[in-house]
């Protein structure tokens, strides 16, 4: 019988587990239809062909333009698991690109994403939450999350999850919350975060830390902050061996100690000498969080007259190399010498 | 070789002793023998193929639309021919069923056993495309090897070098994959970066964002300390000023009210508040009682003095009525009158008495008004009235 394959063996590039790419303009749309297909072997494969193709933004571009999204959409729904992990892997290749986020704003991904957030299968929920925090690294996309009105239960999720997930969690509610955090706030995550200050795993506890500085950012959240006790938990943090978690830490106090309650709060629990401790450390982001929470204790008289010993430190970080650590420090010695 | 089978000897066919096909009808599931089989005849003999004149004869009709009438005939003629094998096949001797469990076989019985070669094994096979695949390419068409073989060796380093040949190739495998490798890691990078660059900026942020709370909080505090201050100067100022004018107002009313008790005393004093008893007593009660004992006393001065001129005048004109009458009369003497009588006295009296008080008007006492009063009567008590008129006359002169 005659056989299109004149050799006994495949061609060395290709690849069982894909579909094969047809050529030049009409390789998109075939993939479209493919993905449509009821066969599950055809979908799966055209979806291997898919998660290779979109790494260009060039072709991500026209398969939003030709419709895609909205296919995928429909085999998020998909029974197979397999099916809905590679949709979400498309997905989360797609949101790296501006065109593929300015795509999902507009045929409103995020609402079809959300269902998928109960997914038994651990890897579909990895690369949902991946392409939840790539889109919410842009302000757009932040802001589109928000307005959805997911936070409450990435909020409430963020507490069940595992603790893969719940990196990732924590990650997009930090970017989120810089711009709005006032929903977070109503559905009780000052709680929720306080608890997870206190796990081994360190990548949570600066991911917690970072995500109570941003939640410390607007009135309310540090007025909760204080009201909760959170911040000797975060003076203890300051003890903590990992750089990430002392630098969001400090980030953290230097938010909640703008407010004079929060202040003091810090003082009693004994903020500014492991404080000056963190200036020791050569990292920028450290040092520039410690300046400026120490900066915010420097205000009040009981800080000034501490802070007044150890001036000689921040006249040395003025003359550092990098901008912002000496503008910090420039600040800081004003606010400490400053006399009524 | 007989066989047992039967021949058919019908009109229609002639049948040439051919090599037995056995064809097995695919179309139905068991032979029928009732069926007519389609036997393969002379073409010469057939009666489908036209001999002769083709254009005078009864042609067919074709296939598509045969006439009802021909078409019945036909199935006729077929169901009789049917019927007539089936009736001949009746009729027919037949060796009997097999028993059970056994088959009937055709054996062959002469001496000779002969090779059936002439049986033509026939195999079904068909052919038919997916309906609704894509026709496959056309394979490659290889022709048949013609010609001769020819071989020749070669020997190393004739035809090429392959160090040198394969090098373009390497060049561009290496290429692609190098190039494909490179993309993937120049992904990686540029994510890498991107997220490097965007937590420099968020640190930035960040600082910006606390120090502009901090300054936002040093200025409330600011504020709320100069209002406060702003308040309570307020309240400094005014109290200052409530006093002020609490003193201002004390002092004036002090200096209003400072003359005011002297004042009072004054005028209080003025309008007679503040009298001495006896004094205000005797104002009061004995002055009045004696201006009118005064007025009253004057009065019967002024009345007596009426009177009295009254009398006078009364006298006057009794006396000069008398004089007259004694003038006519002289012999004449007065009646026995009281009233001359009194008159009589009266004159002396009257007389003496106008006379004196012609002499003693300005210095008449008081102690003299009395009896004068008590010794006469009032001759004409019509005439009350003139005294009174002329009492109010007198008593509104001598009133103070």
């Amino acid at each position: 019988m005659a056989s299109p394959l004149i050799s006994q063996y495949l061609p060395p590039d290709i690849d069982p587990t894909k579909v094969s790419i047809a050529y030049g303009r009409r390789a998109l749309p075939k993939l479209n239809e493919e993905l449509n297909s009821p066969d599950l072997l055809t979908r799966q494969r055209a979806l291997m062909a898919l998660c290779d193709l979109v790494h260009d933004p060039e072709n991500a571009y026209e398969a939003i333009s030709i419709g895609c999204l909205n296919t995928l959409k429909l085999l998020l729904k998909d029974a197979d698991s397999t099916v809905r992990h590679k949709t979400l892997e498309v997905f989360y290749i797609m949101a790296s690109h501006s065109v593929g986020r300015e795509g999902f704003l507009k045929n409103r991904i995020i609402l079809a994403l959300a269902p998928n957030l109960e997914d038994p299968v651990l890897l579909c929920r990895r690369f949902l939450h991946m392409t939840y925090v790539r889109l919410a690294q842009v302000p757009k996309g932040a802001h589109a999350i928000i307005a959805s009105g997911l936070i409450p239960y990435l909020v409430k999720k963020v507490q069940i999850e595992v603790e893969e997930i719940k990196e990732i969690l924590l990650d997009t509610l930090y970017f989120c919350l810089q711009w709005d955090a006032s929903q977070a706030l109503q559905s009780d995550a000052v709680p929720i975060l306080h608890e997870m200050l206190f796990s081994l795993n360190d990548v949570i506890r600066s991911k917690a830390a970072r995500t109570m500085m941003a939640l410390c950012m607007p009135r309310d959240g540090k007025k909760k902050v204080w009201e909760y006790n959170v911040i000797p938990i975060l003076v203890s943090l300051l003890n903590d061996s990992n750089i990430d978690v002392l630098a969001n830490a400090a980030g953290a106090l230097m938010f909640a100690t703008v407010t004079t309650a929060g202040k003091y709060a810090a003082l009693d629990a004994g903020a500014l000498p492991l404080l000056m401790n963190l200036l020791d450390i050569n990292v920028v982001k450290v040092r520039i969080n410690a300046i400026k929470a120490l900066t915010m204790l420097a205000e009040a008289p009981e800080g000034r007259v501490e802070l007044l010993q150890k001036v000689y430190k921040f006249k040395e970080l003025r003359r550092s190399s990098i901008s912002a650590i000496s503008r910090a420090a420039t600040i800081a010695t004003k606010v400490i010498e400053w006399k009524p | 070789m007989w066989r047992l089978s039967d021949f058919f000897l019908g009109k229609e066919h002639l049948i040439q002793p051919l090599p037995f096909y056995y064809f097995k009808d695919i179309y139905s599931e068991d032979l029928e023998i009732d069926e007519e089989p389609v036997h393969y005849g002379n073409i010469m003999y057939d009666r489908r193929v036209i001999r002769g004149n083709t254009y005078a004869l009864h042609s067919y009709p074709p296939s598509t639309q045969p006439d009802p009438v021909e078409l019945q005939r036909q199935q006729e003629a077929k169901r009789k021919a049917l019927a007539r094998r089936r009736a001949r096949e009746h009729l027919r001797p037949r060796s009997p069923e097999p028993v059970e469990g056994r088959k009937h076989v055709d054996v062959q019985t002469e001496l000779y056993l002969e090779e059936l070669a002439d049986r033509i094994i026939e195999v079904d096979m068909e052919c038919q495309t997916d309906a609704f695949l894509d026709r496959p390419p056309t394979p490659l068409f290889i022709p048949a090897k013609t010609g001769k073989d020819v071989a020749t060796q070669i020997l190393e380093g004739e035809l090429f070098d392959f160090d040198i040949e394969v090098k373009p190739m390497l060049e561009v495998l290496v290429g692609k994959t190098i190039e494909q490798s490179l993309l993937e890691v120049m992904e990686e990078e540029e994510l890498a970066e991107l997220q490097k660059q965007q937590q420099q900026f968020e640190e930035l942020r960040n600082l910006e964002l606390a120090e502009v709370q901090r300054l936002e909080e040093q200025e409330r505090r600011h504020q709320q300390e100069k209002e406060r201050r702003r308040e309570q100067q307020l309240q400094q100022l005014q109290k200052q000023n409530e006093t002020a004018q609490k003193i201002a107002a004390r002092a004036y009313a002090q200096v209003y009210l400072a003359d005011l008790i002297p004042s009072v005393f004054g005028s209080l004093r003025d309008n007679g508040y503040f009298y001495d008893p006896t004094e205000r007593d005797i104002e009061i009660g004995f002055l009045p009682w004696l201006m009118h004992e005064v007025d009253k006393t004057i009065e019967y001065n002024m009345v007596g003095r009426v009177v009295l001129d009254m009398l006078i005048r009364e006298v006057v004109e009794n006396r000069l009525n008398m004089f007259e009458q004694l003038a006519v009369k002289e012999p004449k003497k007065t009646l026995p009158d009281n009233k001359d009588e009194e008159q009589g006295e009266s004159f002396t009296i009257g007389s003496e008495q106008f006379a004196e008080e012609q002499e003693s008007l300005p210095t008449r006492s008081f102690q003299d008004v009395p009896p004068e009063k008590d010794s006469f009567q009032m001759p004409f008590g019509d005439n009350l009235d003139i005294f009174d008129m002329k009492e109010s006359d007198v008593s509104e002169d001598k009133e103070p």
